[in-house]
Protein backbone atom coordinates (compact mmCIF):
# COMPACT_ATOMS: atom_id res chain seq x y z
CA UNK A 1 0.00 0.00 0.00
CA UNK A 2 1.41 3.41 -0.63
CA UNK A 3 2.33 5.39 2.97
CA UNK A 4 -0.18 7.15 4.37
CA UNK A 5 -0.48 11.07 4.71
CA UNK A 6 0.75 13.01 7.27
CA UNK A 7 -1.35 12.15 10.60
CA UNK A 8 0.02 15.50 12.37
CA UNK A 9 -1.58 17.60 9.83
CA UNK A 10 -4.76 15.98 9.15
CA UNK A 11 -5.68 14.58 12.83
CA UNK A 12 -8.60 12.34 12.66
CA UNK A 13 -11.86 13.32 14.54
CA UNK A 14 -12.66 12.09 17.91
CA UNK A 15 -14.69 8.84 17.40
CA UNK A 16 -18.40 9.11 17.77
CA UNK A 17 -19.37 5.41 17.83
CA UNK A 18 -22.22 4.87 19.95
CA UNK A 19 -22.39 2.17 22.90
CA UNK A 20 -24.46 -0.49 21.74
CA UNK A 21 -27.53 -0.69 24.01
CA UNK A 22 -29.87 -3.54 22.36
CA UNK A 23 -32.79 -3.66 24.35
CA UNK A 24 -34.92 -5.53 22.11
CA UNK A 25 -34.67 -9.00 20.37
CA UNK A 26 -34.94 -7.76 16.39
CA UNK A 27 -32.37 -7.20 14.36
CA UNK A 28 -30.28 -4.45 13.64
CA UNK A 29 -31.29 -2.94 10.05
CA UNK A 30 -28.23 -1.24 10.54
CA UNK A 31 -25.92 -3.73 11.45
CA UNK A 32 -27.85 -6.20 8.51
CA UNK A 33 -26.71 -3.64 5.74
CA UNK A 34 -23.18 -3.11 7.00
CA UNK A 35 -22.57 -6.67 6.48
CA UNK A 36 -24.19 -6.75 3.14
CA UNK A 37 -21.98 -3.96 2.13
CA UNK A 38 -19.44 -4.92 3.41
CA UNK A 39 -19.33 -9.05 1.88
CA UNK A 40 -20.50 -7.75 -1.62
CA UNK A 41 -18.53 -4.92 -1.75
CA UNK A 42 -15.69 -4.52 0.73
CA UNK A 43 -14.11 -8.02 0.77
CA UNK A 44 -13.91 -8.34 -3.19
CA UNK A 45 -12.62 -4.96 -3.50
CA UNK A 46 -9.74 -5.67 -0.86
CA UNK A 47 -9.19 -9.38 -2.19
CA UNK A 48 -8.25 -8.07 -5.82
CA UNK A 49 -6.49 -5.72 -4.70
CA UNK A 50 -4.24 -7.81 -2.46
CA UNK A 51 -3.88 -10.02 -5.38
CA UNK A 52 -2.65 -7.58 -7.62
CA UNK A 53 -0.76 -6.28 -4.82
CA UNK A 54 1.18 -9.25 -4.74
CA UNK A 55 2.06 -9.34 -8.23
CA UNK A 56 3.32 -6.01 -8.47
CA UNK A 57 5.41 -6.11 -5.50
CA UNK A 58 8.16 -8.58 -7.24
CA UNK A 59 9.24 -6.04 -9.73
CA UNK A 60 8.62 -2.98 -8.28
CA UNK A 61 10.27 0.38 -9.80
CA UNK A 62 11.36 3.31 -7.60
CA UNK A 63 11.29 6.54 -7.85
CA UNK A 64 13.27 9.60 -5.89
CA UNK A 65 12.85 13.15 -5.79
CA UNK A 66 15.01 15.38 -7.93
CA UNK A 67 17.92 17.57 -5.84
CA UNK A 68 18.89 20.68 -8.38
CA UNK A 69 21.98 22.23 -7.22
CA UNK A 70 21.90 26.22 -6.16
CA UNK A 71 23.45 28.71 -8.67
CA UNK A 72 24.07 32.06 -8.33
CA UNK A 73 21.03 34.15 -8.81
CA UNK A 74 20.01 36.93 -11.20
CA UNK A 75 21.46 39.77 -8.72
CA UNK A 76 24.62 37.64 -8.50
CA UNK A 77 25.10 38.33 -12.26
CA UNK A 78 27.25 39.94 -14.38
CA UNK A 79 25.93 42.49 -17.32
CA UNK A 80 25.41 40.48 -19.96
CA UNK A 81 26.25 37.35 -19.09
CA UNK A 82 23.62 35.02 -20.72
CA UNK A 83 24.46 31.85 -19.17
CA UNK A 84 24.21 32.91 -15.95
CA UNK A 85 21.06 34.62 -16.94
CA UNK A 86 19.36 31.35 -17.81
CA UNK A 87 21.15 29.38 -14.89
CA UNK A 88 19.10 32.08 -12.82
CA UNK A 89 15.72 31.93 -14.40
CA UNK A 90 15.68 28.41 -14.91
CA UNK A 91 16.06 28.22 -10.69
CA UNK A 92 13.33 31.38 -10.14
CA UNK A 93 10.93 28.87 -12.49
CA UNK A 94 11.56 26.09 -9.74
CA UNK A 95 10.93 28.24 -7.04
CA UNK A 96 8.03 29.86 -8.67
CA UNK A 97 6.67 25.69 -9.31
CA UNK A 98 7.71 24.70 -5.52
CA UNK A 99 5.75 28.15 -4.34
CA UNK A 100 2.81 27.74 -5.75
CA UNK A 101 2.95 23.77 -4.72
CA UNK A 102 2.98 25.45 -0.87
CA UNK A 103 0.09 27.13 -1.29
CA UNK A 104 -1.67 24.31 -2.56
CA UNK A 105 -0.42 22.18 0.68
CA UNK A 106 -1.42 24.71 3.03
CA UNK A 107 -4.94 25.50 1.33
CA UNK A 108 -5.68 21.57 1.42
CA UNK A 109 -4.90 21.95 5.18
CA UNK A 110 -7.50 24.65 5.47
CA UNK A 111 -9.87 22.87 3.79
CA UNK A 112 -9.93 19.61 5.52
CA UNK A 113 -9.90 21.34 8.78
CA UNK A 114 -12.90 23.48 7.59
CA UNK A 115 -14.28 19.73 6.33
CA UNK A 116 -13.92 18.51 9.68
CA UNK A 117 -14.79 21.38 12.43
CA UNK A 118 -18.10 21.87 10.11
CA UNK A 119 -20.17 25.06 11.34
CA UNK A 120 -17.76 25.67 14.04
CA UNK A 121 -14.46 26.20 11.87
CA UNK A 122 -13.74 29.55 12.33
CA UNK A 123 -12.99 29.35 15.64
CA UNK A 124 -11.31 25.89 16.01
CA UNK A 125 -9.21 26.31 13.09
CA UNK A 126 -8.16 29.24 13.31
CA UNK A 127 -3.88 28.23 13.57
CA UNK A 128 -4.67 26.85 10.05
CA UNK A 129 -6.75 30.08 8.45
CA UNK A 130 -3.83 32.28 10.08
CA UNK A 131 -1.38 30.21 8.23
CA UNK A 132 -3.11 30.36 5.32
CA UNK A 133 -3.96 33.61 5.04
CA UNK A 134 0.17 34.89 5.50
CA UNK A 135 1.44 32.32 2.90
CA UNK A 136 -1.50 33.79 0.27
CA UNK A 137 -0.06 37.49 1.11
CA UNK A 138 3.18 36.83 0.75
CA UNK A 139 2.44 34.94 -2.03
CA UNK A 140 0.85 37.60 -3.86
CA UNK A 141 3.49 40.10 -2.67
CA UNK A 142 6.13 38.14 -4.50
CA UNK A 143 4.60 36.59 -7.29
CA UNK A 144 1.12 38.36 -7.45
CA UNK A 145 0.32 40.01 -11.09
CA UNK A 146 3.25 39.24 -12.96
CA UNK A 147 1.10 36.89 -15.37
CA UNK A 148 1.53 34.50 -17.83
CA UNK A 149 4.65 35.35 -18.91
CA UNK A 150 6.45 35.93 -15.46
CA UNK A 151 9.91 35.86 -15.60
CA UNK A 152 12.97 36.24 -12.75
CA UNK A 153 13.39 39.66 -14.13
CA UNK A 154 9.97 41.30 -13.77
CA UNK A 155 9.36 39.57 -10.28
CA UNK A 156 13.14 41.26 -9.36
CA UNK A 157 11.38 44.37 -10.73
CA UNK A 158 8.69 44.05 -8.85
CA UNK A 159 10.57 43.64 -5.42
CA UNK A 160 12.44 46.68 -6.14
CA UNK A 161 8.92 48.23 -6.52
CA UNK A 162 7.97 47.15 -3.05
CA UNK A 163 10.99 48.16 -1.75
CA UNK A 164 11.19 51.68 -2.88
CA UNK A 165 7.26 51.93 -1.62
CA UNK A 166 8.66 50.74 1.97
CA UNK A 167 11.04 53.41 1.94
CA UNK A 168 8.84 55.97 0.76
CA UNK A 169 5.98 54.93 3.37
CA UNK A 170 8.89 54.90 6.37
CA UNK A 171 10.61 57.91 5.15
CA UNK B 1 -51.89 -4.66 -82.87
CA UNK B 2 -55.48 -5.07 -81.48
CA UNK B 3 -55.20 -8.87 -81.55
CA UNK B 4 -52.24 -8.38 -79.31
CA UNK B 5 -54.37 -6.29 -76.26
CA UNK B 6 -56.93 -9.34 -76.77
CA UNK B 7 -54.54 -12.06 -75.97
CA UNK B 8 -53.17 -10.09 -73.49
CA UNK B 9 -55.85 -9.25 -71.63
CA UNK B 10 -56.81 -13.27 -72.25
CA UNK B 11 -54.14 -14.21 -70.77
CA UNK B 12 -54.78 -11.70 -67.67
CA UNK B 13 -57.82 -13.51 -66.94
CA UNK B 14 -56.31 -17.12 -66.92
CA UNK B 15 -53.66 -15.52 -64.57
CA UNK B 16 -56.60 -14.19 -62.43
CA UNK B 17 -57.86 -17.58 -62.53
CA UNK B 18 -55.26 -19.65 -61.70
CA UNK B 19 -52.53 -17.74 -59.84
CA UNK B 20 -50.47 -20.51 -59.06
CA UNK B 21 -49.30 -22.17 -62.41
CA UNK B 22 -45.97 -21.77 -63.72
CA UNK B 23 -46.88 -19.84 -66.85
CA UNK B 24 -49.10 -17.01 -65.01
CA UNK B 25 -46.68 -15.34 -62.78
CA UNK B 26 -46.45 -11.41 -64.08
CA UNK B 27 -43.09 -11.54 -65.75
CA UNK B 28 -44.35 -13.53 -68.04
CA UNK B 29 -47.64 -11.81 -68.84
CA UNK B 30 -45.88 -7.96 -69.22
CA UNK B 31 -49.21 -6.32 -68.45
CA UNK B 32 -50.28 -4.11 -65.88
CA UNK B 33 -52.72 -5.27 -63.42
CA UNK B 34 -52.01 -9.01 -62.35
CA UNK B 35 -53.17 -8.89 -59.11
CA UNK B 36 -51.59 -11.55 -57.04
CA UNK B 37 -54.06 -12.59 -53.68
CA UNK B 38 -51.32 -14.05 -51.97
CA UNK B 39 -48.38 -11.82 -51.98
CA UNK B 40 -49.94 -8.62 -51.38
CA UNK B 41 -49.74 -6.70 -48.32
CA UNK B 42 -52.83 -7.20 -46.33
CA UNK B 43 -53.39 -4.45 -44.10
CA UNK B 44 -56.16 -5.39 -41.65
CA UNK B 45 -56.08 -1.76 -39.78
CA UNK B 46 -53.44 -1.99 -37.05
CA UNK B 47 -51.53 -5.29 -37.66
CA UNK B 48 -47.64 -6.01 -37.19
CA UNK B 49 -45.98 -4.27 -40.24
CA UNK B 50 -44.71 -6.63 -42.80
CA UNK B 51 -43.26 -4.44 -45.36
CA UNK B 52 -41.89 -1.25 -43.72
CA UNK B 53 -40.92 1.30 -46.26
CA UNK B 54 -37.79 3.74 -44.91
CA UNK B 55 -35.13 4.88 -46.19
CA UNK B 56 -31.62 3.53 -46.72
CA UNK B 57 -29.59 3.07 -43.28
CA UNK B 58 -27.25 1.15 -45.04
CA UNK B 59 -24.48 3.79 -45.55
CA UNK B 60 -25.03 5.16 -42.18
CA UNK B 61 -24.40 1.43 -40.39
CA UNK B 62 -21.69 1.02 -42.83
CA UNK B 63 -20.25 3.68 -41.70
CA UNK B 64 -20.69 3.08 -37.79
CA UNK B 65 -19.74 -0.36 -38.20
CA UNK B 66 -16.27 1.01 -40.08
CA UNK B 67 -15.39 3.56 -37.04
CA UNK B 68 -16.38 0.53 -34.32
CA UNK B 69 -13.80 -1.78 -36.27
CA UNK B 70 -11.01 1.14 -36.89
CA UNK B 71 -11.22 2.29 -33.17
CA UNK B 72 -11.04 -0.88 -31.95
CA UNK B 73 -8.10 -2.23 -34.44
CA UNK B 74 -5.65 0.08 -31.80
CA UNK B 75 -7.91 0.73 -28.64
CA UNK B 76 -8.13 -2.91 -28.06
CA UNK B 77 -4.29 -3.70 -27.71
CA UNK B 78 -3.42 -0.21 -26.01
CA UNK B 79 -5.76 -1.11 -23.67
CA UNK B 80 -4.51 -4.68 -23.04
CA UNK B 81 -1.19 -3.39 -22.69
CA UNK B 82 -1.85 -0.60 -20.27
CA UNK B 83 -4.58 -2.64 -18.22
CA UNK B 84 -1.08 -5.55 -18.15
CA UNK B 85 1.21 -2.75 -17.28
CA UNK B 86 -0.65 -1.97 -14.57
CA UNK B 87 -1.29 -4.51 -12.85
CA UNK B 88 1.99 -6.43 -13.50
CA UNK B 89 4.44 -3.73 -13.21
CA UNK B 90 3.13 -1.28 -11.16
CA UNK B 91 3.42 2.43 -10.21
CA UNK B 92 6.69 3.24 -8.82
CA UNK B 93 7.41 3.64 -5.15
CA UNK B 94 8.94 7.45 -3.52
CA UNK B 95 12.33 6.48 -1.88
CA UNK B 96 14.89 8.61 -0.23
CA UNK B 97 17.88 8.81 -2.78
CA UNK B 98 20.68 6.11 -1.32
CA UNK B 99 24.19 8.08 -0.73
CA UNK B 100 26.45 7.88 -3.04
CA UNK B 101 23.66 7.04 -5.83
CA UNK B 102 23.32 9.06 -9.13
CA UNK B 103 19.53 7.89 -10.45
CA UNK B 104 19.41 7.98 -14.20
CA UNK B 105 17.13 10.55 -15.43
CA UNK B 106 14.05 8.19 -15.97
CA UNK B 107 13.75 7.15 -12.69
CA UNK B 108 12.62 10.24 -11.60
CA UNK B 109 8.54 9.61 -12.75
CA UNK B 110 6.47 7.63 -11.20
CA UNK B 111 3.84 5.42 -13.88
CA UNK B 112 6.02 2.66 -15.78
CA UNK B 113 5.00 3.68 -19.35
CA UNK B 114 6.24 7.46 -18.97
CA UNK B 115 9.19 6.13 -17.50
CA UNK B 116 9.57 3.97 -20.91
CA UNK B 117 9.09 7.11 -22.81
CA UNK B 118 11.50 9.40 -21.79
CA UNK B 119 14.11 6.60 -21.17
CA UNK B 120 13.26 5.47 -25.02
CA UNK B 121 12.24 8.65 -26.74
CA UNK B 122 12.96 11.87 -25.07
CA UNK B 123 16.64 13.40 -23.85
CA UNK B 124 17.57 13.81 -20.22
CA UNK B 125 16.66 17.54 -18.69
CA UNK B 126 20.28 17.59 -18.26
CA UNK B 127 21.35 17.00 -21.88
CA UNK B 128 18.35 19.90 -23.17
CA UNK B 129 19.23 22.57 -20.48
CA UNK B 130 23.24 21.95 -21.35
CA UNK B 131 21.97 21.94 -25.65
CA UNK B 132 20.02 25.33 -24.42
CA UNK B 133 23.61 26.52 -22.44
CA UNK B 134 25.52 25.61 -25.95
CA UNK B 135 23.03 27.32 -28.19
CA UNK B 136 22.89 31.17 -26.00
CA UNK B 137 26.65 30.77 -25.91
CA UNK B 138 26.62 30.54 -29.80
CA UNK B 139 24.33 33.71 -30.04
CA UNK B 140 26.71 35.28 -27.48
CA UNK B 141 29.46 35.03 -29.36
CA UNK B 142 27.87 36.19 -32.53
CA UNK B 143 26.37 39.27 -30.71
CA UNK B 144 29.70 39.96 -29.09
CA UNK B 145 31.88 39.51 -32.99
CA UNK B 146 29.14 41.65 -34.19
CA UNK B 147 29.84 44.53 -31.56
CA UNK B 148 33.67 44.12 -32.05
CA UNK B 149 32.85 44.43 -35.56
CA UNK B 150 31.08 48.08 -35.70
CA UNK B 151 33.71 49.09 -32.88
CA UNK B 152 36.96 48.06 -35.33
CA UNK B 153 34.83 50.02 -38.25
CA UNK B 154 34.95 53.19 -36.48
CA UNK B 155 37.91 53.14 -35.41
CA UNK B 156 39.22 52.35 -38.70
CA UNK B 157 37.06 55.26 -40.29
CA UNK B 158 38.15 57.36 -37.77
CA UNK B 159 42.15 56.40 -37.19
CA UNK B 160 43.06 55.55 -40.67
CA UNK B 161 45.86 53.23 -40.08
CA UNK B 162 44.27 50.13 -40.75
CA UNK B 163 43.94 47.94 -43.41
CA UNK B 164 39.93 49.05 -43.98
CA UNK B 165 38.68 51.83 -45.17
CA UNK B 166 42.01 52.39 -47.48
CA UNK B 167 40.86 54.19 -50.76
CA UNK B 168 43.66 53.53 -53.81
CA UNK B 169 45.69 57.01 -54.48
CA UNK B 170 46.03 57.99 -57.86
CA UNK B 171 49.48 56.41 -59.80
CA UNK B 172 52.52 58.56 -58.57
CA UNK B 173 54.53 58.31 -61.87
CA UNK B 174 51.72 60.22 -63.34
CA UNK B 175 53.11 63.31 -61.47
CA UNK B 176 54.56 65.92 -63.46
CA UNK B 177 57.53 67.83 -61.48
CA UNK B 178 58.50 69.62 -64.32
CA UNK B 179 58.67 73.47 -63.65
CA UNK B 180 55.52 75.40 -65.10
CA UNK B 181 55.02 78.59 -66.30
CA UNK B 182 52.10 79.88 -64.76
CA UNK B 183 50.30 78.59 -61.04
CA UNK B 184 48.11 76.70 -63.05
CA UNK B 185 49.52 74.31 -64.80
Amino acid sequence: MPTDYDKGAYPEPPRQTPVVDKQTALPNPAVILSKLFYYSVDLPVTTFRDAVDSIRSKNRPVYFHQKFRRVPDLTECQRGDYLCYYEAEMQWRRDYKVDQEIVKVVQERMRACHQREGSSYQQNCSNEIQQFTEVTHNFQSRYGDLGAYASGRKCLMKQKERMIAAQAQTA
Amino acid sequence: MVGMSVLRSAAAFAARLSPLKSGNNAANLLSRAVPRADKVAVRWGHGKKMFVIKPTDFYDRRFLRLLQFYILLTGIPVAVIVTCVNVFVGEAELVETPEDYEPEYWEYYKHPITRWITRTFYDSPVKDYEKMMAAIQIEKEKADMRLTQLEVRRQMRSKGDGPWFQVETLNKELIDYSHKSNPDN
